[in-house]
C-alpha cells in the first residue's frame, strides 16, 4: 500500500492493529447495537423472577419474625407488603435502567464521567 | 414396554468419598467432583492458553483473550474504572459459573448450579463481599445507600425499609435465578427425553423438541453466567459510585 512502511513485521503488525483499532471505533454503532440486544436479553431474564423473590423472600422474613418476637401475625402482613413493594422497586429499576439502588446513575455514561463523578463527591 | 425415567434423578447427590469429621458429613460427592473440574478447566484454559504469550494468538490464547476481554470491558462499563481492582474476582465468578453450567449439559454429567447451596453461596459472598466494600470506602455513608434523597421524613419511615428489604433480598434473587433457571431446563428435558423413549416411533417429536431445547439450555447457560456476573458488577458500583 504505502511505500513508508517499515520493513520490521512487528512494526507493521502494530501498525495495522493501529488502524483495526480506529476502524472498531468508527464502527462503534453496530457494536452497540449487538450489545443493546444482549443486554435486553439479559435483563428479561432478571426481571423474570425478580417480584416473585421479593415477595416469598419477605414473606418468609416476616413469619420467622413473628415466630421470634410473637407478634403474630403483624409481621407476616406488613412485610408481606413491603415485600410487593421492594420487588416491585426493584422491576421499575431493573426496566428503566436505573439498576440498583437510589440515585444510581446509568452505567453507559463513559468513564470520563464516571471519574468526574466519582472526584465530585465530597464523602 | 414401560421406560421408567425419573426427571430429577439427575440431581442426586451422591458421596464419592465419604469423609466425616466430628459428625459433620465433608463427603467429597459428585458436585464436589464437577466443581473441581470446572475449577481445574477454567485454570488449565487460562495458564495454558496463556503460556505461549504468542503476539499473534492462536485458538486457545484466542479464547483466554477473548473471555478476559469480555469480562473486563464488563466491569469497565458498568462498574467503572476503580472497578478493576475487583476484576480478579468477578473474571473467576463468571468463569466458574460459564464452566459449571457448560458442564452440566454435558450427558452424564452433574449440573453443579441446579443446587441452590452452590448458587447460594457464591450470591452470599458477593453480597456481603460488596457490604463490605461500601462500608469500608464510605463508611457510614454507605447507609445512605438506603436513603432517598429529597423525600419528607415521613415517607422515610415507609421508604427506607422498603429500600432495607429491597437491598437484602439480593442474594436471594442472584442465586434463586441461576438455580432455578439450570434446575427447570435440565428437568425439562428429562422430561422430554422420557415422552422420546416411552412412546416408541413416534417419540421422534418430542426428541425434535428436545434437541431444540438442548440449544436453548446452552444459551441460558450461557446467558445465566452473564446475568449473575454483571449484576455483580451492577451491586459493586452501588458500592463504590455512591452518589
Amino acid at each position: 500500500m504505502s511505500e513508508n512502511r517499515p520493513p520490521d513485521p512487528l512494526a507493521r503488525l502494530g501498525e495495522e492493529i493501529d488502524k483495526a483499532r480506529a476502524e472498531r471505533v468508527r464502527r462503534q454503532p453496530a457494536v452497540g447495537d449487538r450489545s443493546a440486544m444482549q443486554q435486553g436479553l439479559g435483563l428479561g431474564v432478571r426481571i423474570g423472577i425478580e417480584l416473585f423473590v421479593a415477595i416469598v423472600v419477605s414473606t418468609v422474613l416476616g413469619w420467622a419474625i413473628d415466630r421470634w418476637f410473637g407478634t403474630r401475625p403483624w409481621g407476616m402482613i406488613v412485610l408481606f407488603f413491603l415485600g410487593i413493594a421492594a420487588g416491585m422497586l426493584n422491576v421499575y429499576r431493573a426496566v428503566t435502567g436505573v439498576s440498583g439502588a437510589v440515585g444510581y446513575r446509568p452505567p453507559n455514561a463513559d468513564a470520563a464521567a464516571a471519574k468526574s463523578r466519582w472526584d465530585d463527591e465530597d464523602c | 414396554m414401560a421406560i421408567e425415567i425419573q426427571p430429577l434423578e439427575q440431581f442426586k447427590i451422591e458421596r464419592l468419598i465419604p469423609i466425616h469429621i466430628g459428625g459433620v458429613d465433608v463427603s467429597y460427592t459428585n458436585a464436589a467432583f464437577l466443581m473441581t473440574i470446572a475449577v481445574v478447566l477454567v485454570t488449565a484454559l487460562i495458564v495454558l492458553g496463556t503460556r505461549k504469550r504468542a503476539l499473534v494468538p492462536g485458538r486457545w490464547q484466542s479464547l483466554a483473550e477473548m473471555s478476559y476481554e469480555f469480562v473486563a470491558d464488563m466491569v469497565e462499563t458498568n462498574v467503572g474504572h476503580e472497578g478493576q481492582e475487583f476484576f480478579p474476582f468477578v473474571f473467576t465468578l463468571f468463569m466458574f459459573i460459564l464452566f459449571a453450567n457448560f458442564l452440566g449439559m454435558v450427558p452424564y454429567s452433574y449440573a453443579v448450579t441446579s443446587q441452590v447451596v452452590v448458587t447460594f453461596a457464591l450470591a452470599a459472598v458477593v453480597f456481603i463481599g460488596v457490604t463490605i466494600v461500601g462500608i469500608v470506602r464510605h463508611g457510614f455513608h454507605f447507609l445512605r445507600l438506603f436513603v432517598p434523597q429529597g423525600v419528607p421524613v415521613v415517607l422515610l419511615l415507609l421508604l427506607v425499609p422498603i429500600e432495607l428489604l429491597s437491598y437484602c433480598i439480593r442474594p436471594f434473587t442472584l442465586s434463586i435465578r441461576l438455580f432455578a433457571n439450570i434446575l427447570a431446563g435440565h428437568t425439562m428435558l428429562a422430561i422430554f427425553a422420557g415422552f422420546a423413549a416411552s412412546i416408541g416411533l413416534l417419540g421422534i417429536f418430542p426428541l425434535a423438541i428436545n434437541i431444540l431445547l438442548v440449544a436453548l439450555e446452552v444459551l441460558v447457560a450461557a446467558l445465566q453466567a452473564y446475568v449473575f456476573t454483571i449484576l455483580t458488577c451492577l451491586y459493586l458500583s452501588d458500592a463504590i459510585n455512591l452518589h
